[in-house]
């Protein structure tokens, strides 16, 4: 089960770099926040479809939750924002390296506290040695793009 | 300067860990789909304000593009989707490392063989590192 979950999330993240990909060419034509909108509006056309056809009813709708719970959005918009407004100041592999850093810290404490009604994993020197690998990674794919950067320039 | 725009994009990150801690137990109540719509929708009515009051007034139309430009909204769905998925299972962290081999694995054939009219770019010897060291941090996550 762990295993499908994890190869579910390494898919999930290759959807969001053909994404990041796609939308590149796109922005550039017509401006990041019109391809934004495009983006989130296609995202908010599909899942309502599939809502319709083939979503069971729940007990709960999205207007009976504590309204804490709807505020996803909120911190997924700004995202996209702070990167376009940064990548052209700081760089593309400085701004990628900071906000993997930013989603790390944040999911461990998220997991440790088991904050907004997650469970509860703590921290072990496994799930530390984990981050540790990441940096040297992070460290690499950063060497990686100064070097690439070096060539093109 | 530099730095307080770093801690800035640290942030943003944060903020997509947070969405993902908030979706988990959210599709969990109202159903996974429903939980995906919220993001999207409250997204498309933030992102149409944006647009309206600070996009630049002659930008080309979307219909002047090449239609398979326009697919990035079909596949953010299936990234929101999964998350909503696999976070209450595995965990937050667990579902972010995952997340982040798939797109570096990904935007390493993608620079490769220059998909998607980017750049093309060969693969290096650092990039090919970095992938082995995020496998290894999924496997230690796995088994702690």
């Amino acid at each position: 089960m762990t295993l499908i979950m994890i190869i579910l999330a390494v898919i999930g993240g290759a959807t969001l770099s053909i994404q990041a990909a796609i939308n590149a060419q796109l922005g550039s034509k017509v401006g990041v926040f019109r391809c934004a909108f495009l983006t989130f509006s296609v995202g908010a056309l599909i899942t309502g479809l599939l809502i319709f056809y083939f979503e069971p009813s729940h007990a709960m709708t999205l207007l009976d939750v504590p309204k804490w719970q709807l505020l996803g959005a909120m911190c997924g918009v700004p995202y996209i924002v702070i990167m376009v407004f940064a990548v052209q100041r700081i760089g593309t592999a400085v701004a990628t390296v900071a906000v993997i850093f930013g989603q790390l810290c944040m999911s461990m404490l998220i997991d440790n506290f088991g904050w907004f009604g997650n469970g509860i994993i703590s921290f072990t020197p496994t799930r530390i040695g984990a981050i540790i690998c990441l940096g040297i990674a992070l460290y690499f794919i950063h060497a990686s793009n100064k070097a690439a950067v070096k060539t093109e320039g | 300067m530099q730095f307080i725009l770093i801690l800035i994009v640290v942030m943003g990150g944060m903020g997509l860990s947070v969405e993902a801690g908030l979706l988990g137990p959210l599709g969990g109540e109202v159903g996974e789909l429903w939980a995906t719509f919220s993001v999207f929708s409250v997204g498309a009515a933030l992102t149409f304000m944006l647009m309206l009051f600070f996009s630049p007034r002659n930008s080309p139309s979307f219909f002047k593009q090449p239609s398979w430009t326009l697919l990035g909204g079909v596949l953010g769905p299936v990234y929101v989707v999964i998350l909503t998925i696999t976070a209450p299972v595995i965990g937050i962290a667990m579902t972010m490392i995952g997340i982040l081999m798939g797109q570096i694995a990904k935007s390493l054939l993608i620079d490769h063989y220059g998909l998607f009219g980017t750049q093309h770019r060969q693969v290096d010897r650092k990039r090919l590192v970095a992938l082995v060291f995020i496998i290894i941090a999924l496997f230690l996550m796995a088994q702690g």
